[in-house]
């Protein structure tokens, strides 16, 4: 039973119009720095769409949808109406006043600083402040769901906690923490000198900070996907989640290993030293394992679906599949682009190969493919899937629910493949333009078209999806059978006391920020030569 | 919870785990690569330790003394503090009072007349970075050289601020973008040649560089020339002459036209 | 692989736990490797990630100290190897073209006045930030003489599309010829 329908379409709905905004500035973007496209002349207009493009992507975007889910979950799955109901619309209010705040300095070409900040660059406070906000209204959130599952243990002690819950609270602390690191950033380094308070910063620790934040943000991110894998796919296609347990390690996993890992965003960083780097190396390797443990349970689910639909044979059962569901394709699809993903991560995560991508367009191509390809098309599926039961009306258009599944793949890979191969040519990232005509340069001219094609796929598929939920408004009246989720082949009876609830997995994430962060961050504010002038950017002299 | 803590196995498991995981990994990362090292400053476990933590160190070991350059060049350091000092007794008046002696050649108001520049609502840090050049000799100048001899550092100061507080007379033609040469709108990034606006004004400024529009056009021509021949040097670490040097003639002359909006 | 449903669930929950451990424990082996191949390369080609962490003030660079504009470049030193010392500042790298001899070893000391800015040289790994505040130390060594673009790849302002500069390797012996009588030398205009 859903209590607060509208409070979930909101987060979803704002989540989605701000993507169709931010995906049509991304295409912009590669137009414009491609060959097609002549030399821009105010190259400021090209950093401002990139700001608003990655501040609306980044933060705004998948926090509102890991939210509007979060509430979902907590009432679907805890069956029990969500408690601080009105501090919710706070928190969405607070992100919606944030965004703004945000985005209208950033389009008066106030603070082109992009939206990893870049100190010693300093624009117009108000971008920073509206980031603040939105941090500030989604901690509501973490708040709300930490307090959910509470109320619920104190109803019902002892009995195990739904998966869906332990996921999505799981996801909710690991963003509440991760926040942290550019909050402190944001808090007491860019704001302060922002608002005239201070007259130094100290670039390093800066960088420091945002790294604790940039790449557990990541993991934050995929939260709502890896729950689509393991609570609605396995159900949805007619077939049981093939482990419990496995799933729930998994996520604390996340929990442990997403945090203390930022560090390798700074290889190649003068202001840390090469000891915390290597850990840091190390321990970004580890993160790699609950995905892999996610692989073998969720293509086991999927296994065991076939197998009650008849699939036969060692192989033969992938026939059997129901592969006209929109959940399986976007499920195969998003493993695909986790699969090459994922394997250029571990790129990014070997030091000694960093050194020939570190910053180059290959990044860029990296988290296109992970979070706009991987992670975003489960957005799409579990919006398909929740629709019908928020709104009351029938999802109709399936087949444009399979183009627009199909295009978003097709259309991320075109994308994403020649912008790696840039990167390993070593175009260099965020240039409003670039002369293709120098010597070396012309086979990144050709990649950059290349991209730029893909881009327009996206923003093709991008319009569909927007098209099928907004159909779904007007459609006929249909009264969905109660949402569920996957059950388990084994339904837990009684968990540990480790799997029902996260404490130990908590005091493992931040107990280990303070092993590979304390040091690193007490030596940086330690360092006053570390402190240097801003430079203000638009237009203060 | 079940049992005391140190006998659950989830408990002893995972921070066991991840307790051996964090030793291991420092291992490596402290000791074992840093042994690989020939840095003196990797040398020897506590040495290894500091430096692979990152105890800001001193690595240049063993080089050549650092070459001092035969011309005088400028020394001034500006950030965006260097003009927030409080003026004792000084600014705008005292500035507009010590004018008096620049009025021949730069205008009653800055709005200069002639080929020297206009000082009129030109930004406070550019102005007192050239003063200073002009006064330790790295901006060479016949003119100017005796004139800023003898003024104090805060003369200078309250110069630059009658100045910068007086209004900026702007040509439209420099309004537009779009009708800029490109030389001017988005430079030659192949010849390391950024927009000029990114520093100039426009798309943003600098700290301690000018607005150039309008000023005159011999003039704008002869420092940029100048800065190409390398004969004006008072750029911090060669920030102008690294554009110059790579401007054609034709560039040269297409950006001071549309600078001194004389096209 | 997974089974279909069997019949008894208590026997069928330990052959699911029993594949599920293997494949839990193949999978660390498999980041066990790849993080074995990290450390071996590590010893074997000495490579750590480049940071010897040392700071300066960025305002004063050109002022005094070893980032003097006369200092900046290529120097050679008495044993023969070469410091490349490089000022990053929006927007160029000063000298704005390096030149350095193959078969050498070099080492860059590389430091920014302003913002955080970023050098990569095309078709080596040599790939470094620059920050405001901390010089970056790395060696190297190039092998073969050639040209190459040096782009600033970390944004450090509208103008940063224009930050590019080029390095150039030469043979040894040719290096010795451009260098002059302060043993410094860049290929500047």
């Amino acid at each position: 039973m859903i209590y607060n329908k509208r409070l979930i379409l909101a987060h979803f709905w704002l989540a989605f119009a701000l993507f169709g905004v931010a995906i049509l500035l991304g295409e912009w973007q590669m137009f414009i720095r491609s060959p097609l496209h002549g030399w821009l002349r105010n190259a400021d207009l090209y950093y401002r769409s990139v700001t608003a493009h990655g501040t609306v992507m980044g933060y705004v975007f998948p926090t509102l949808v890991a939210m509007g889910f979060g509430y979902f979950i907590s009432e679907a799955a805890l069956g029990q109406p969500l408690v601080g109901r009105r501090w919710a619309w706070a928190g969405y209010y607070m992100i919606i006043i944030g965004s703004v705040a945000a985005v209208v300095p950033v389009a008066m070409g106030l603070d082109s600083v992009l939206y990893t900040f870049y100190p010693p660059m300093i624009g117009n406070a108000f971008y920073y402040i509206g980031v603040v906000l939105v941090v500030v209204g989604s901690w509501v959130w973490v708040a709300l769901m930490g307090i959910n599952l509470y109320v619920w243990k104190r109803a019902h002690p002892g009995a195990p906690v739904p998966l869906a819950m332990f996921a999505n609270v799981a996801g909710a602390y690991l963003w509440g923490w991760t926040a942290v690191g550019a909050a402190l950033e944001l808090l007491f380094q860019i704001l302060p000198v922002a608002l005239g308070f201070a007259t130094t910063i100290n670039a390093g620790l800066s960088r420091v900070l945002f790294s604790w934040t940039l790449h557990a943000i990541v993991y934050f991110w995929l939260m709502p996907a890896y729950i689509a894998f393991y609570t609605i796919v396995p159900r949805a296609i007619g077939g049981r989640l093939y482990s419990d347990s496995m799933a729930r390690i998994s996520f604390a996993l996340f929990l442990v290993f997403a945090m203390p890992i930022g560090i390798h965003h700074l290889f190649a960083d003068p202001e840390v030293g090469a000891g915390f780097k290597v850990v840091h190396s190390i321990f970004t390797a580890m993160v790699a394992v609950p995905t892999l443990l996610t692989v073998f349970t969720i293509c086991a689910s999927v296994e065991i679906a076939a197998r009650l639909r008849g699939g036969k044979g060692l192989f033969g059962w992938v026939k059997a599949l129901p592969w006209a569901n929109p959940q399986m394709l976007a499920l195969a699809l998003s493993f695909v682009m986790l699969g090459f993903g994922g394997a250029g991560g571990l790129i990014n995560m070997s030091y000694q190969l960093d050194s020939t991508i570190h910053n180059t367009q290959w990044v860029t191509g990296h988290f296109h493919l992970i979070f706009g390809g991987a992670i975003v098309i489960m957005y799409f599926a579990l919006a398909y899937d929740l629709w019908p039961h928020l709104t009351g009306r029938a999802l109709l258009n399936l087949r444009l629910v399979h183009w627009q599944l199909w295009l978003w793949f097709i259309g991320m890979i075109v994308l994403t493949f020649p912008w790696h191969y840039a990167g390993l040519l070593g175009m260099p990232r965020r240039m409003a333009f670039y002369d293709y005509t120098a010597p070396g340069m012309f086979a990144e001219g050709v990649s950059v078209v290349m991209s730029t094609i893909g881009g327009a796929i996206l923003v093709v598929s991008a319009a569909l999806f927007l098209t099928v939920l907004i159909r779904n408004h007007s459609a006929a009246r249909v009264d969905p059978e109660p949402f569920t989720f996957s059950r388990a082949v084994h339904e837990p009876v009684s968990l540990p006391w480790a799997l029902n609830g996260l404490g130990l997995w908590l005091g493992l994430m931040i107990a280990l920020t303070i092993t590979n962060y304390g040091y690193p961050i007490v030596q940086l504010m330690m360092t006053p030569e570390g402190r240097v002038p801003p430079v203000f950017v638009g237009g203060k002299p | 919870m079940s049992g005391p803590l140190l006998r659950n196995r989830w408990f002893v498991g995972s921070v066991g785990g991840t307790f051996l995981l964090l030793v291991f990994s420092v291992f490596v990362g402290f000791v074992w690569l840093p042994s690989a090292q020939d840095d003196s400053l990797f040398k020897g476990l506590l040495n290894s330790i500091c430096s692979a933590a990152g105890v800001p160190r001193s690595w240049l070991g063993e080089a050549s003394a650092p070459v001092t350059s035969p011309v005088k060049v400028s020394e001034v350091v500006m950030t965006p503090t260097t003009l927030d000092e409080p003026s004792s007794g000084g600014g705008v008046g005292r500035g507009a009072t010590l004018a008096l002696r620049c009025t021949m050649c730069h205008g009653l108001r800055g709005v200069s007349t002639s080929q020297t520049p206009t000082l009129a609502g030109q930004y406070a840090s550019s102005l007192y970075k050239e003063l200073r050049d002009f006064q330790s000799g790295a901006r060479a100048s016949a003119v100017m050289a005796p004139l800023v001899a003898e003024l104090h550092d805060q003369d200078l100061r309250d110069l630059s601020a009658y100045y910068a507080s007086l209004p900026r007379q702007q040509s439209p033609a420099t309004q537009d973008l779009q009708s800029a040469p490109d030389i001017v709108a988005t430079g030659a990034p192949m010849r390391n040649i950024p927009p000029c606006g990114s520093c100039h004004g426009r798309l943003t400024a600098k700290l301690g560089v000018p607005w150039l529009d309008p000023q005159p056009r011999d003039y704008l021509k002869t420092q940029l020339e100048a800065f190409a021949h390398g004969t004006r040097r008072n750029d911090t670490s060669a920030q102008m002459r690294n554009i110059a040097r790579n401007m054609t003639t034709e560039e040269i002359d297409a950006s001071v036209d549309y600078y001194s909006g004389t096209r | 692989m997974a089974r279909a449903v069997p019949a008894d669930p208590h026997d069928g929950e330990a052959v699911a736990k029993r594949i599920e451990n293997r494949w839990a424990l193949t999978m660390v082996g498999l980041v066990a490797l790849l993080v074995a191949m990290v450390i071996f390369t590590g010893l074997h080609w000495a490579t750590m990630p480049p940071s010897r962490v040392e700071t300066i003030n960025p305002s004063t660079l050109h002022v005094s100290g070893e980032f003097v504009e006369s200092n900046l470049g290529s120097a050679v030193e008495t044993d023969g190897s070469v410091t490349v010392r490089i000022v990053g500042q929006q927007y160029s790298f000063t000298p704005q073209c390096i030149v350095v001899p193959s078969r050498t070893p070099v080492t860059f000391r590389v430091t920014s006045a302003d913002v955080i800015h970023g050098m990569l040289i095309t078709g080596t790994n040599i790939n470094s930030m620059v920050s405001p505040g901390y010089i970056s130390t790395f060696k190297t060594r190039f092998e073969k003489p050639g040209d190459h673009l040096m782009p600033c790849h970390e944004f450090c302002g509208t103008g940063h599309e224009g930050m590019w500069a080029n390095v150039k390797v030469v043979e040894p012996d040719a290096f010795a010829r451009l260098v002059g009588p302060t043993r410094r030398a860049s290929c500047d205009l």
